[in-house]
């Protein structure tokens, strides 16, 4: 019965990264996001883990794949090669560490030359919960999102405040832009696919008909 | 979970083990065979820390530079590295009792460990993979034991793993992939049609020479093995790995895509790696 859950149908798969210096927190955003709870006692990253999700973003179902990479500057070299065909990437930082945050101009440069040049990106400013020791201001942070063009929230992957709205709003950027036209899921390297509903729809051309058909009713 | 050696059996063992490191010039000059097979065998627990530190020639390197790690521990350190350290003294195998609460003696050791090694290496500074080495040593030995067998490690046995660009892990990985086009073909061709790069699978198994990846008990018998007879060790476990999760048609059907491969060699069948298996595969 389980995996009759886990087979539930997606629309589009779209690869994610997360991506910032050592000890951000970003493990423990994935872990918070996909298991709805803080992971006290998690190990560092070396190298990289996984996880993935599906989420319904504006009726669609998005299966989100994870890649969530070391932070340490020295294994810069070997992560990049997570990078190839990400769509969708979290940029963290610790807001109680402003070096974290000095180090982003870095870490945006690498996803957009690695990844693609239109991978959306939202900007995290995680340990929202330490506020007493804040180092980077909300305003000075969010100054950083607009002149780069990422999202940005602040989040807290200790009491889960803004993490699934982070994932979620990146992966609803992702979705506009298609609907827009301006990302084409079919170029190769966009980092994303179509999921096993859509490709039934594509299969069964009577249907899909009757879907736009549906959607033009506007 | 750990397999069960006879009594009587361990204790024999331990004499003989005994009798090896009290007459250890003798036995490496001689019957260097005879210290393989019985590490093979697996070390017996209390002469494990002991064992390692003539293994690796901690224990000479040690006797060369005395009170060289208590002068380093007396220095502060570097900032950048102690702040990178810090953040990781508590991310240590945090369930073993020695490094459970913060600030406890493990974690102390630990840091003491890590700085100590940024001083004598500043070139090098710290690696996060260096944290579960040192801590696995830091259960079978004291700090400054630790320190000289961290050492011997970083530089005799994966030289350059540690350092500033990584290459020799990525050179490593390289050939741990063109070894697995003659053990495993199947697995081969299947990892190279995904494009899945060796440092995608094997930088974590490598740099922590298992220590994150393999059960408890696996971890100590393939370290026994590493310490005696080196890296070579390591590339055998990461075939073995590798031959047994991807290694037939059937295994594959179920790693259509990238990442669901990947999936599968991060979630390891315990079969594999539990430790006779392992062992005697390797």
């Amino acid at each position: 019965l389980a995996n009759f859950f886990e087979l539930k149908s997606s629309d589009f798969l779209f690869k994610f990264l997360v991506i910032g210096n050592a000890g951000t927190g970003k493990s423990c955003l994935l872990h918070q996001f996909i298991e709805k709870k803080f992971k006290d006692d998690s190990n560092h990253t070396i190298g990289v883990e996984f996880g993935s999700k599906i989420i319904n973003v504006g009726g669609k179902y998005v299966k989100l794949q994870i890649w969530d990479t070391a932070g340490q500057e020295r294994f810069r070299s070997v992560t990049r090669s997570y990078y190839r065909g990400a769509a969708g990437a979290l940029l963290v930082y610790d807001i109680t560490s402003r070096e974290t945050y000095n180090a982003l101009t870095n870490w945006l440069t690498d996803a957009r030359m690695l990844a693609s040049q239109n991978i959306v990106i939202i900007l995290c400013g995680n340990k929202k919960d330490l506020d007493a020791d804040r180092e980077v201001t909300f305003l000075e942070a969010s100054r950083f999102a607009q002149e780069n063009e990422l999202m940005f929230l602040e989040t807290s992957a200790l009491t889960g405040e803004n993490v699934e709205e982070a994932f979620v709003q990146c992966a609803r950027k992702i979705l506009n832009k298609i609907e827009s036209g301006e990302l084409d899921p079919e170029r190769m390297g966009s980092g994303i696919q179509y999921g096993d509903a859509a490709l039934r729809q594509l299969r069964s051309p009577r249907r899909a008909q009757a879907q736009s058909a549906q959607e033009c009713g506007c | 979970r750990l397999e069960e050696v006879p009594l009587e059996v361990l204790r024999q063992r331990e004499s003989k083990w005994l009798d090896m490191l009290n007459n250890w010039d003798k036995w490496m000059a001689k019957k260097h065979k005879k210290i393989r097979l019985r590490c093979q065998k697996g070390i017996p627990p209390s002469l494990r820390g002991r064992a390692w530190q003539y293994l690796s020639g901690s224990k000479v390197k040690l006797e060369q530079n005395m009170g060289k790690f208590d002068e380093l521990d007396l220095l502060p350190g570097e900032p950048k590295w102690l702040d990178v350290i810090e953040r990781d003294l508590h991310r240590q195998f945090p369930f073993h009792e020695m490094f459970v609460s913060r600030g406890g003696h493990g974690q102390q050791d630990l840091f003491r460990v890590l700085k100590a090694y940024t001083l004598y290496r500043p070139e090098e500074g710290y690696c996060q993979a260096q944290a579960p080495i040192a801590a696995v040593l830091l259960m079978h030995m004291p700090a400054e034991q630790a320190f000289w067998c961290l050492v011997q490690i970083c530089e005799k046995y994966l030289p350059g793993y540690y350092s500033e660009k990584l290459e020799a892990i990525q050179l490593d990985g390289q050939i741990l992939f063109s070894l697995l086009h003659k053990v495993s073909p199947v697995a081969y061709k299947h990892l190279s049609k995904q494009k899945i790069d060796p440092i995608l699978y094997m930088t974590e198994w490598f740099m922590c020479a298992f220590s994150r990846t393999l059960p408890w008990s696996s971890v100590l018998r393939v370290w026994d093995m590493f310490v005696c007879e080196g890296v070579k060790i390591i590339f055998r476990v990461g075939l073995v790995l590798l031959k047994h999760t991807l290694g037939s048609s059937d295994k594959l059907k179920s790693c259509q895509g990238q990442y669901e491969t990947m999936e599968r060699l991060r979630a390891l069948s315990p079969k594999i790696m539990q430790e006779t298996f392992l062992v005697q595969e390797v």
